[in-house]
């Protein structure tokens, strides 16, 4: 296998949605200048994202997931240097100036952050900032644009939305102040929202209440969804295509069933095998990992997981795997991946045990405990 | 271990086999004024064991209690009311050296890695600070000890142990915080959320320290965290809080399997697994009442689906459902089902 | 509003999977300078020379006397033969009166910074980690002490002691030790929060040796960098309170005296006032500069 030559268009995946991708990444690889050296933040990015598709782009931090999303929407500091291709709807968006930028954030593409307690402004009542990022996409006169607000509020299911508006930030919950985020998010009827881990400052029942608020808002406003996040088990059950990313670059990408039941990377394998699950007894094996996370600033050559990798040869620290499809719509960029009889984790054979009649207390227990 | 640390200081007796539990709670009630708007009522009346060797998880969203349990079990601040017995001591009714010489036997781990070190400090000094508070040793003992510790806990002495907590990796710095919890080799080891702010990856190892530690050293914990799928790989037992009370204890595979409080099974409905494919909507709505004003009778009553008349009027007093399982709730979930 | 009981946020997977947090930088020029360190070499070399010229030059003796002049040598202009910068009007040399006017100047910011720390530092810390009545007595009185208009207050304390270089440092502390008293206090309440202060606690340290041994390190840096753009603002005083007559009197070499005698002489002799400016400018400058150096890379506790 050749290294580093880019995966052709053709080969890149296709949205479960219409014909012509909303969303696509081409090679897209951003630099940043730190005081020990360049950092290879991202390195060599292609995916797309249909029209209504959920596209859920996993990770740990470091991996390049916030990065990469931030220069899709044109955020990144300008230490940072971007290079490749963004297309939103066939126009190219990476290298335009910041005025340009200006008119396609909000009204073609929106990002809900991660802590909506930093993202509002403290100072400023929770409806005018929706009212403000209202107006700032079309020119509604203030009244006008106060009464959307009102009903945006409402349809993010925020509770008492006449009343909510006249209040500041630290007046509201967590999954409150998500809710007028993805309000202030919609304004502009984007075609795309970002949702950068979005849910994980939140508790899990809020956060099922904001994934079916995201979810029903796709549906309905006909949008292209990226979910970014750390948890697996959100990206399982809320997206149709998953991407996994590792020190900047993709290195799996498939439809969310594929990657689940026949994972192929070893990294994605580690990552699904390290997370502790419900359906599993207490006190279960969890895989040994070294952490040694992969320096971003001086790149070795071949694999970036080689030397963690359980299944790394020789070819694997010489050359660098390249993403391309192996199997239908299923992306992985390795040199011995997982074998597909051994891909299903752990879950299958052990959900009999875990079933009502088995549960025996303090069995399973007193063995760990000698 | 090191044969300075035979001689305890503190003369607690230690707990015999399947005899008087390590830690007692019993209805520990904390509250909080906030000026001008009232009474925050953290925590009312939480009572739960735990028993030598045992690993009990304490479970809950944000405004459940369990931090101010943590913090009110460590008497810091003391509780309004109620007991913490440890070792048969009451703790709340001990001061000063007194205190000091029985809380050596129960160590923390907090959640914050970077926070809960000394910025300044070497990983050295920095778990051989208990040795030094307690005037345990002299120098060059202690100094052999934290090398000792750091070796536990899977850290290089001669590498990490000169570094500061800028120089180490979040999940290396939780292993610094739990060598140094181990130091005075307590009984009891309270984990407050220690794995929530760590990296998928780090964490796991960081839960397979805990399994090995606790089988080696016959450590008991109190595991308190948000995330469910971690309480259940670390613990026995597992308690459920909801706004300051406790829902329902059991043991961990009983209550994950067959949850008894429609809390409990909400909870768990939640939570996302990695199972391909579209979940079942969220099984709870709105949002989580105010600690300053809780409902009256039953917490959890107005967001319940099987809350009736009587879920208002009377507060649930725990009930034995199955051996070591309690609930709190007065139409608690009969058919078993199994939670996703 | 929702009031949750204090419960710490949660949030997974946040810390950075690499040993050193990679942090975006702001601009290019900025890493350029930060990873030569030249923004700290540039004004540091820059003060170092002032120091050897005006502490250790004098020793050496080819700095001709400050106050005595020749009065046959009045009023030369800069790059004369024998004087580099030219004498002023009773033909004193400018270089010696600007090298021993620069220890004045350099003293006094020193001695004053020193007292405040000291004595700010500890009553600060004190007043912070215990709380209570102790704190509210001691901020009232440090509240009263810091609502005098300063440059006023400090003319009349130094005119009242008398001229001489004591008295304007006595006269500058009186608002240096209120002002490090605040900063000490404000960054010891923001310590003893700290969960590894707890942690401290829960390894049975004393109350004194939390405050030694885990307070105290972490608020000296902190008085230490806000000291260097201190000391800048005593120079500055100093030549003030100089330039008004107030200051250390006309027994010793003074940048501010020297503009104060050079002034009306602006015209036709612009050098005796602008080579004690441009010396002050520099100066000021350098610690700020230095300042800032520093705060970017120890500043953050």
């Amino acid at each position: 296998m050749t290294a580093t030559t880019p995966a052709p268009k053709g080969t890149q995946p296709e949205g479960a949605g219409e014909g012509a991708a909303l969303l696509e990444v081409g090679d897209l690889s951003v630099t940043f200048a730190t005081d020990r050296g360049t950092a290879r933040v991202v390195h060599q990015l292609s995916y797309s994202v249909g029209h209504a598709e959920t596209l859920a782009i996993v990770g740990e931090s470091g991996s390049g997931k916030t990065v990469s999303s931030r220069a899709v929407m044109g955020l990144l500091p300008p230490a940072a240097k971007v290079t490749g291709s963004i297309k939103l709807n066939g126009l190219e968006l990476a290298g335009l100036p910041e005025h340009e930028m200006r008119r396609h954030r909000g009204r073609d593409v929106a990002m809900v952050f991660q802590d909506p307690a930093r993202s509002l402004n403290p100072t400023m009542k929770v409806g005018e900032q929706v009212t403000e990022a209202i107006r700032l996409q079309s020119r509604t006169a203030k009244r006008q644009a106060r009464q959307q607000a009102v009903d945006l509020l409402g349809q993010v299911r925020l509770p008492s939305p006449e009343r909510r508006f006249h209040e500041y930030p630290h007046q509201l919950s967590g999954g409150m102040r998500q809710r007028v985020m993805i309000a202030i998010a919609l304004a502009g009827s984007p075609k795309l929202l970002i949702a950068d881990e979005a849910t994980t400052a939140l508790d899990v029942t809020t956060q099922a209440q904001i994934m079916d608020l995201l979810l029903d808002l796709q549906t309905e406003y006909r949008m292209g969804l990226i979910l970014i996040s750390h948890d697996m088990g959100l990206a399982a059950s809320y997206a149709q295509t998953v991407m996994v990313m590792y020190a900047g670059q993709a290195v799996e990408l498939a439809p969310v069933g594929e990657l689940f039941t026949g994972v192929r990377m070893p990294y994605t394998k580690v990552l699904l095998d390290a997370v502790p699950r419900l359906d599993l007894p207490p006190h279960s094996p969890l895989p040994v990992v070294s952490l040694r996370a992969p320096d971003l600033t001086r790149p070795a050559p071949g694999c970036a997981f080689a030397p963690r990798c359980p299944r790394c040869a020789d070819d694997c620290r010489q050359q660098d795997p390249v993403l391309e499809e192996h199997e239908n719509k299923h992306f992985w960029a390795c040199f011995h991946p997982e074998e597909p009889a051994t891909a299903p984790t752990q879950a299958a054979p052990v959900r009999e045990a875990a079933g009502p009649g088995a549960a025996v207390p303090g069995a399973p227990v007193q063995e760990v405990r000698q | 271990m090191s044969a300075m640390l035979a001689t305890d200081p503190g003369g607690v007796p230690a707990a015999g086999e399947g005899g008087e539990p390590l830690l007692r709670v019993r209805d520990v009630v904390q509250e909080f004024q906030l000026p001008g708007r009232g009474t925050v009522h953290a925590c009312s009346g939480v009572s739960l064991d735990v028993r030598e060797g045992e690993a009990l998880g304490v479970v809950g969203e944000s405004g459940s209690g369990k931090s101010t349990l943590v913090r009110s079990i460590l008497q810091s601040p003391r509780p309004k009311s109620g007991q913490v017995l440890f070792l048969g001591q009451d703790l709340t009714r001990l001061r000063g050296k007194e205190l000091l010489a029985t809380r050596r036997h129960v160590q923390t781990v907090y959640q914050d890695p970077f926070g809960s070190l000394e910025p300044r400090w070497k990983a050295l000094d920095i778990v051989a600070e208990p040795l030094v508070g307690y005037g345990v040793g002299d120098r060059r003992s202690r100094r052999a000890r934290a090398a000792e510790l750091l070796e536990m806990v899977g850290l290089d002495p001669a590498v990490h142990g000169r570094r500061r907590p800028a120089q180490l990796s979040g999940g290396q710095c939780q292993r610094v915080a739990i060598a140094r919890a181990l130091a005075l080799q307590p009984k009891l080891l309270i984990l407050d959320e220690a794995v929530s702010s760590l990296d998928v990856l780090s964490q796991s190892q960081v839960l397979i320290l805990f399994e090995r530690l606790r089988t080696e050293l016959g450590l008991a914990y109190l595991f308190v965290a948000h995330d469910l799928a971690v309480v259940k790989q670390v613990s026995d037992r597992v308690a459920v809080m909801y706004l300051g009370k406790l829902c329902e204890v059991g043991p961990a595979q009983e209550l994950y399997a067959a949850p008894r409080h429609p809390y409990t099974s909400a909870l768990l409905a939640s939570v996302p697994s990695p199972v391909p494919g579209r979940r079942a909507r969220a099984p709870i709505t709105g949002e989580v009442p105010s600690a300053l004003d809780p409902p009256s009778g039953c917490r959890f009553r107005t967001r319940c689906p099987r809350a009736r008349d009587l879920c208002a009027v009377e507060a649930p007093r725990p009930r034995t459902v199955n051996q070591g399982h309690t609930v709190a709730c007065h139409f608690p979930i009969d058919q078993p089902e199994a939670a996703t | 509003m929702t009031v949750q009981a204090p419960e710490p946020l949660t949030r997974p997977g946040t810390l950075p999977a690499a040993a050193v947090p990679l942090r975006p930088p702001r601009s290019r020029l900025r890493t350029w300078l930060r990873r030569r360190d030249l923004d700290l070499w540039v004004p540091g070399v820059i003060l170092a020379a002032l120091v050897v010229g005006c502490f250790i030059l004098p020793l050496t003796g080819i700095v001709p006397d400050p106050m005595s002049g020749d009065l046959t040598q009045v009023l030369r202009p800069p790059l004369s033969p024998g004087h580099i910068l030219g004498t002023d009007t009773i033909g004193r040399d400018v270089m010696s009166r600007i090298l021993y006017g620069g220890r004045t100047s350099i003293e006094v910011g020193l001695a004053v910074n020193a007292i405040g720390i000291v004595a700010g530092g500890l009553i600060g810390m004190f007043a912070g980690f215990r709380r209570g009545v102790f704190d509210s007595v001691i901020m009232r009185v440090l509240d009263v002490m810091l609502a005098f208009p300063a440059l006023i207050l400090t003319i009349v304390i130094a005119t009242y002691l008398g001229a001489s270089e004591l008295n304007v440092i006595w006269a500058i502390s009186f608002f240096s030790i209120p002002a490090y008293a605040r900063l000490a206090r404000a960054v010891t309440l923001k310590m003893r929060e700290q969960v590894y202060i707890d942690a401290a606690r829960m390894s049975g340290r004393s109350d004194r040796a939390i405050l030694l041994r885990h307070i105290a390190p972490n608020v000296l840096p902190q008085l230490g960098t806000y000291s260097l753009l201190q000391v800048g603002i005593v120079v500055m005083i100093e030549a003030t309170l100089s330039f008004l007559g107030a200051g250390v009197g006309p027994s010793q070499a003074s940048w501010g005296t020297m503009i104060a005698t050079g002034q009306t002489y602006l015209s036709t002799n612009p050098s005796l006032v602008l080579v004690p400016s441009a010396f002050l400018f520099v100066t000021v400058v350098s610690l700020n500069l230095l300042g800032d150096g520093l705060r970017s890379r120890y500043g953050r506790a």
